[in-house]
This record gives structure tokens, C-alpha cells and sequence, in this order.
């Protein structure tokens, strides 16, 4: 594999894992209104852009601490659009009395729709059956016969549980997300200005293309499973101490290290 | 028929359609048409129950005989042999010609079965005619599906005394978009409404969703099967991960090889050098091939019980065959499609990131589960001693679609029997043309439905003002390995050198799986897309889509190229 394919192919490779939960250069909220020329039964540009990212425009529009527990509280106070009972669970997505999917709330983050403490090392048991839970609740198959109006909040809904699901599964991902409800950006697009980090990187894409066999690929994939272990920690380490510099060189690592991970897995 | 390039009526369309299904009597269907075989199941209130034709029959052979004014299909007509069903009269195997072109090899194979396909090569429809008073009589895929739908809607409204709009469909997981427009289309003609479209496995998938929900209520414990199912047309694998009645898609692999594959090679077998006559269209030849087809069918079957097999059949053209076959020989001829099914299975674990000590179960259905080599090559490829127990070969699949059906009506049962879901995942990749000749995909195969996804492209040429976009579903590194779903041109891109406007692609799968593309054109250091982006709801190709892709070729060149964007390090 030439240079320049291998570039590609990592360029592809990282936009696609972080698309989900990355920030694009220009407002995509504004992009995507631009168009009226899309089914004039979409009310909104989240049905038809369930994963795009918006979700985090949303939050950027909400200045500061506005994930408060204290705000969580009110959450509860809501009430249910179909059947007017008062919401008993946060996050409330869903009406126990009159099993109706409620309307997408911005203001819940991922980790609350999993109820688990907004820490990147929050225990991350059995995510996939919670997810699969509020699935069974929320996913559009399950309301096909319903209003048109509860259709679309469930394929919001649904939608986001999954965007949440992929997001907290992924360590990178995860990362990525926290930093930004802190309000801090990671630019996917900057240019790498570390030179350690760049001659390594170089080191590790000569070895990736000069591998001889796949024993030599696999070998390779260990070894950037244990660094992206240990700069993992490092994220988690620097972002218990708010130290956001430091969290984001661990991302920039994370990140590249996914890559190589991503093109040996094509390679194999 | 063509649809409109921009959604703006089609939506609505569908939702009025939705609220007349809203009403509860009407409790889906589900409906397996298999390549060779056929069958209708309903949650009955409390099951899944199959139902039966006039003949007491739960499988009805898919074909349909033009003979008299009126075409009848295998649910109703009662035939006095299986050499009718070969006399050229019967159009059968439609699933494996369905929504494919003339320059597809699973057309060029259907050239030996006992009626008209006639292929020009230049990627449109071939010609399908069955023999009617010694004159072909044309017809289409979608006609004959049609035409068999109507028979099995009958029959269902006569067992269940009511009218049948809603169905579920179960279809192979290697058919693309295009080819489910045509399923769609056949539906339509039929009179029904098609509420969901399910890959095979996904349904065999829901079936053991439920029957291990009861087993494990606590959702923690989350068990994983692979599925294989093997049918006269197609090939497919699905990894499932299951907990409490959910049924999560891991990953989806399938392939146009099946019982027909291993019917062809035998034939060939049995009679060497048989290609011309294979592929004749000459009355007697007809008569001859389709003698041995029902000698080699018999065969077939008998090897899967005994280890050889006696064939004795009189063509009738002076030729005799007169053979003891054997299962190793068997075996032997076959070795490509084993060897590809066992490809299939690999793929599959590995998109769904399982290892086989992972897996759970492994069940094995559809009408090739009865051969013996097929079975030892799936246990053996998933490293397991045993196969699940448990379900019917040939019925899982119409029951899982039975209880999507019963899901997606709305129906819950006091049982928790219809505590199900299933949460799908793309079968194949979806991209576009870029870098040359290449496929780039965008939606990588075995994501989570619904998707959305989007990548960036840039021109290929300096001052390039304009730029195709052309769509494709498929796993082929080289586009024309690929299906053409629709293409669309970015026009206005600011003059510039190549390489600084990007072009932004969206791809995006909505909750009922309707894909659209969206593209427009960004200048660095603004945030506003140059022009409106353009959105396309896909497919938009008609049945001439090979010869489309070569015309843009013929008259565009490369000259409105785009390339994928190089990371800067």
C-alpha cells in the first residue's frame, strides 16, 4: 500500500469513527436548514439527521453549567405531552403510564440516559443491555402504528440512544464527548505541530507498510491497544484534574493510534 | 414508475398508507418467497401459525405456468408433474433474476432453466418469456412475483376471512436498494403494502429472539447466534446478539449461491459437455433438460440421507444416463459453493467483531440445511460440536417475518410473547465513485440502522466547476462491481485549484429505511455551503442502470472526478 493510499484510507478511517461526535468546521445547523427541500412533513432536521452532530451545536447553545444535578430535578418535575402525568424517572424519555416516547431533550447527555455519573471512567457495565432496554422502549418499529407525532420522537429518540450507545462504548469517542460538554472543541482537522508525536506517527506508518506478514500486523495492533490503554488513562487522569491541555494530547494520541488500529484491520 | 429525483410527495404517500394500517384488526403477514419455495405465516393471538393452501400445503413451489388465458402460480394450480412445472410454460427462480441486468452472471446462470432469458449485455433487463402455443410469451420478474403474491393473498383471505393489505417480507441480505424497489414494485402491483422488508436471517434472528426470551429474563445475560440460511437461491449469515428479546444485528453477509448452484453443477456432472443444450431454447431440449433436472433434484435429495445414489434417466434425445453418484462426488463439484458459503460465515464473525468461542448457538436453516456437507462446514467453520435444536428449517424465517408482522401492527401479547425487537444493520456498503474508478464507501456494511454518515471530497481537476456524484451499494473495491442506486451533479463550485473546495457527502438512513444523499460544495474559511446542498432521495435508477453508468462514463470521462480529501499529518 502506497503512502498516499494509506492516507486515505486513515483519513476515512478517522472521519467515519468520529463522526458521530465531531465538530465541523463550519455550522452544520445552518447547513442543514438550508435546505427546504426535504419532505415538508419534517418538522424538524432531526429526523432526517439523527447522528449528525448537531446534538452537540445544541449543547454549545446552552451556555455553561446548564447540566447541573439541581437542573436534572426540575427535569422531573416535567410532564408527559400524551398523557399529562408528571415524569418519575430521569432521564425521562419515555411515559410509564401511557408507554409514550416523549419529545428528544437536549439538555440530557449521554450519561444520563445511561444513569451513570458524567466521569470518563464511569463504569461502563453492561451498556449494550441498557442500551437494548431503552431500545425496546424508544425504537421506531415498535410505535408504527402510532401518531405521526410520536413516530417522529421515536426515531429522534432512538436515534440518539444509539448515538449515546456508540459514543460511551468507544473510548476515543467517549473522550471526545466529555471534553465537549465541558465546552472544550477537539479540532479533528488541526495539524499535528508535536514533533515527538510526528516522528513517531511517521515510524509507526513505515512499519504498518512494511510489515511482512499479518503476524507482524497483529503485533503492531497489540502494541497500539497498549498505548491507547495507557493514554486513556492519561485522559482520564488529566480530565479528573481539569487539566484540558493535557486531556487533549491524549485525545491527539488516542486518535491517531485508532487510525493505525482501523487501516491494519483493512490490511488484515 | 420512475421516482421523483426529490422527495417531496413520496413521504406523505407512505404516511397516509401507515394510517390506514393503523386500524388493529389488521394484523400483518409474513411472507417467505424463496427461489424455490413459498409460504405464509400470521400471529394467530397466542403463535405464529403457517397457513395452508387448498391442498393442505404450508410450502408452495414458486412458479407460475402461462399456459392458459390465465397465468396461475404453484399456490392454486394443482399440476400432475413436476416435468409441467419444465415444459417451458413455467417461469420459476424470479427471485434470482428480480432487479438484476443482463450482464449480471446470476442471469447468465438462469440461462439454463427451462424457459427464455434472453440477455443483449448491456446491463438492462434481460427478457424473460415462457412458451405458450409455441410462442414465447414475454413477461417480467416483477410480473411473475406479482402474479404469485396475488395467489398467496387470496389464499391468506380466505384462511384468515379478511382482507390482507399489511406483509412483511423476508429477502436475501445480498439484494441491493434497486432490487428491493422491484420487490416493492411486484408488491404494489400485488396490492399490498409492504411494512418491512427483512433480510432472511434477521428474521430467523427474531424467532430465536423470542424463544430465548423466556429463558433469560434478566437482559444482563446476552447471547450470541450466528445464522446461516441457505436456500435454491441465496446464501446468508447474520451474527445476532440477543438479550431479553431484543435482537441487535452485529453483522450481515450474503451471496447469490444456493440449491440452484448445486443443481447446475451436478447437472453438469451427470452430463458432460451439456452447455449447448443446457442453454437451448429448442422444444425438445427444453423437454430433455428438464428431465435431467428432476433426475438430478432426486438425486440431490436422496445424498443427503444416503451416501450414493443410482441415476437412471432417459432424456429422450438418444441420450441415456445411467450412474451410481456419490456423495464425495457430490461434494467434489460443489466445492466452490461450500468454499464461498464458508467465506460468507468468516466475513461475518469478523464484521461483527465475534470470535466463535463467542457464539452462543448456531442455527442453520432454509432448504440446503438438509445437506450433510453443508451442515459439518458450518460447525466446523464456527468451531461447535452441535447445531441448535429447535426450529423448523423451512419455517423460521416466514414465522420471524410473522412476528414482525405482529410487532409492527402493534399487537403486544398478555405473554410478553411479542416483547420483541429487532435493531437492523445495513447489509452492504453504501458510497460513491471517487479516486478514479473506485468505490468509496461511506456507510460502512453491518452499521446500525438508522445511520447517518458523511464524508469529504474535492475536485480532481483545477477550475473544475461542476462534480458527478453517482451512489453505489456493494462490497467491490472497483465501482462497476458495484449497484448503481442513482446519481446526481454539484454544479456552481467556486473556480479554484483542485483540491480546495470540499464537497461534502451525507448519506442518511431514516427510521424506515429510506436513504438519502445529500452533497454541497464548501470554500475554506466559510461556513455556509456555496449553493443549496442538493439532497436526493435513493434509488432513482430505473432498470437500465448498467448502460446508465457507461453512458455518464461515455460522456462525462473524468473530467467531473472527485477524490477523497488527504489528512494532513
Amino acid at each position: 500500500m502506497s503512502n498516499k493510499h494509506l492516507l486515505t484510507s486513515l483519513s476515512s478511517v478517522l472521519r467515519r469513527t468520529l463522526t458521530p461526535t465531531s465538530h465541523f468546521s463550519f455550522n452544520s445547523t445552518r447547513w442543514f436548514q438550508s435546505g427546504t427541500f426535504f419532505s415538508p412533513n419534517v418538522k424538524t432536521h432531526h429526523r432526517l439527521f439523527p447522528c449528525s452532530g448537531l446534538d452537540f451545536l445544541e449543547i454549545h447553545k446552552i451556555p455553561g453549567k446548564c447540566f447541573t444535578s439541581s437542573q436534572s430535578a426540575e427535569k422531573a418535575s416535567a410532564k408527559c405531552w400524551n398523557c399529562s402525568a408528571a415524569a418519575e424517572a430521569v432521564p425521562f424519555l419515555f411515559c410509564s403510564s401511557c408507554r409514550c416516547i416523549q419529545p428528544v431533550d437536549q439538555s440530557v447527555d449521554y450519561f444520563q440516559i445511561f444513569g451513570l455519573e458524567r466521569k470518563y471512567d464511569s463504569v461502563v457495565d453492561n451498556l449494550e443491555g441498557k442500551y437494548k432496554d431503552w431500545q425496546k422502549k424508544l425504537h421506531p418499529d415498535l410505535v408504527h402504528t402510532k401518531s405521526k407525532e410520536e413516530r417522529e420522537y421515536a426515531a429522534e429518540q432512538s436515534a440518539r440512544v444509539i448515538d449515546a450507545y456508540l459514543t460511551l462504548s468507544k473510548p476515543l469517542a467517549r473522550a471526545i464527548y466529555i471534553l465537549k460538554l465541558e465546552g472544550v472543541d477537539v479540532d479533528e482537522e488541526e495539524t499535528l505541530s508535536e514533533s515527538e508525536l510526528l516522528t513517531e506517527i511517521l515510524e509507526i506508518r513505515e512499519a504498518v507498510e512494511e510489515a511482512a506478514d499479518s503476524q507482524a500486523l497483529v503485533q503492531i495492533q497489540s502494541q497500539m491497544q497498549e498505548k491507547l490503554k495507557h493514554w486513556s488513562n492519561s485522559f482520564a487522569n488529566a480530565f479528573r484534574s481539569r487539566n484540558f491541555d493535557e486531556a487533549l494530547k491524549a485525545i491527539r494520541r488516542m486518535t491517531y493510534y485508532e487510525r493505525v488500529k482501523e487501516t491494519i484491520v483493512k490490511k488484515l | 414508475m420512475a421516482e421523483p429525483a426529490y422527495t417531496v410527495a413520496s413521504d406523505s404517500e407512505t404516511t397516509g398508507e401507515e394510517k390506514l394500517s393503523a386500524t388493529f384488526s389488521e394484523t400483518a403477514i409474513g411472507i417467505d418467497i424463496g427461489t424455490s419455495q413459498c409460504s405464509v405465516a400470521v400471529w394467530n393471538g397466542s403463535q405464529v401459525e403457517l397457513l395452508k393452501n387448498t391442498r393442505n400445503q404450508k410450502m408452495m413451489r414458486s412458479y407460475v405456468t402461462f399456459k392458459d388465458e390465465n397465468p396461475s402460480g404453484g399456490v392454486s394450480s394443482q399440476l400432475a408433474n413436476e416435468q409441467d412445472v419444465l415444459s417451458g410454460a413455467a417461469i420459476f427462480n424470479m427471485k434470482r433474476l428480480i432487479g438484476r441486468v443482463d450482464t449480471d452472471p446470476v442471469v447468465h446462470s438462469s440461462k439454463s432453466l427451462p424457459f427464455l432469458v434472453q440477455t443483449l449485455g448491456i446491463g438492462v433487463r434481460p427478457l424473460i418469456a415462457a412458451l405458450v402455443n409455441n410462442v414465447w410469451r414475454s413477461t417480467t420478474p416483477e410480473e411473475v412475483v406479482a402474479i404469485f403474491l396475488v395467489e398467496l393473498k387470496a389464499m391468506a383471505e380466505i384462511r384468515l376471512k379478511r382482507p390482507i393489505k399489511n406483509v412483511v417480507l423476508t429477502i436475501p441480505a445480498s439484494f441491493s436498494r434497486f432490487q428491493l424497489t422491484r420487490i416493492e414494485r411486484a408488491c404494489a402491483m400485488a396490492g399490498l403494502h409492504v411494512l418491512r422488508l427483512m433480510p432472511e436471517p434477521t428474521a430467523v434472528a427474531l424467532l430465536y429472539a423470542q424463544q430465548n426470551a423466556s429463558q433469560n429474563t434478566n437482559t444482563g445475560s446476552e447471547k450470541i447466534a450466528l445464522i446461516f440460511n441457505m436456500g435454491a437461491g441465496y446464501c446468508d449469515v447474520a451474527v445476532t446478539a440477543t438479550a431479553g428479546g431484543v435482537s441487535q444485528i452485529k453483522a450481515l453477509a450474503g451471496s447469490a449461491i444456493g440449491g440452484e448452484d448445486l443443481l447446475q453443477n451436478m447437472m453438469r456432472h451427470l452430463l458432460p459437455d451439456s452447455e449447448s443444450l443446457l442453454t437451448s431454447c429448442g422444444l425438445d431440449d427444453i423437454k430433455s433438460v428438464g428431465l435431467l433436472r428432476v433426475a438430478t433434484q432426486e438425486a440431490i435429495h436422496s445424498l443427503s440421507s444416503q451416501t450414493n445414489v443410482q441415476v437412471d434417466v432417459d432424456l429422450g434425445n438418444g441420450t441415456k444416463i445411467c450412474k451410481v453418484v456419490d456423495r464425495g462426488e457430490f461434494e467434489e463439484v460443489n466445492q466452490d459453493v461450500f468454499d464461498k458459503c464458508a467465506s460468507l460465515i468468516i466475513q461475518c464473525l469478523h464484521d461483527a467483531k465475534v470470535d466463535t468461542e463467542d457464539v452462543s448457538d448456531v442455527i442453520v436453516v432454509g432448504g440446503c440445511s438438509y445437506i450433510p456437507k453443508i451442515k459439518s462446514l458450518v460447525m466446523s467453520t464456527c468451531k461447535k460440536q452441535e447445531l441448535y435444536k429447535g426450529m423448523n428449517p423451512l419455517e423460521a424465517a416466514v414465522s420471524g417475518a410473522a412476528l414482525e408482522g405482529a410487532v409492527a401492527s402493534g399487537l403486544s401479547d398478555p405473554f410478553g410473547s411479542l416483547d420483541l425487537l429487532t435493531i437492523q444493520a445495513t447489509p452492504l456498503a453504501i458510497g460513491i465513485r471517487a479516486d478514479g474508478n473506485n468505490f468509496v464507501p461511506i456507510i460502512p456494511r453491518s452499521t446500525t440502522m438508522p445511520a447517518q454518515k458523511d464524508l469529504i471530497f474535492t475536485t480532481a481537476h483545477d477550475n473544475q466547476a461542476e462534480a458527478l456524484i453517482i451512489v453505489y451499494e456493494g462490497e467491490g473495491k472497483k465501482v462497476e462491481e458495484n449497484h448503481l442506486l442513482g446519481y446526481f451533479k454539484i454544479t456552481g463550485i467556486p473556480l479554484a485549484p483542485k483540491g480546495v473546495p470540499e464537497i461534502r457527502v451525507i448519506l442518511d438512513i431514516d427510521a424506515s429505511s429510506v436513504l438519502r444523499v445529500l452533497a454541497g460544495v464548501l470554500m475554506p474559511g466559510s461556513h455556509q455551503p456555496v449553493n443549496p446542498v442538493m439532497g436526493v432521495r435513493m434509488p432513482t435508477v430505473d432498470d437500465g442502470h448498467g448502460w446508465c453508468a457507461e453512458a455518464l462514463n461515455r460522456v462525462y470521462g473524468s473530467t467531473l472526478d472527485l477524490v477523497t480529501v488527504q489528512r494532513k499529518i
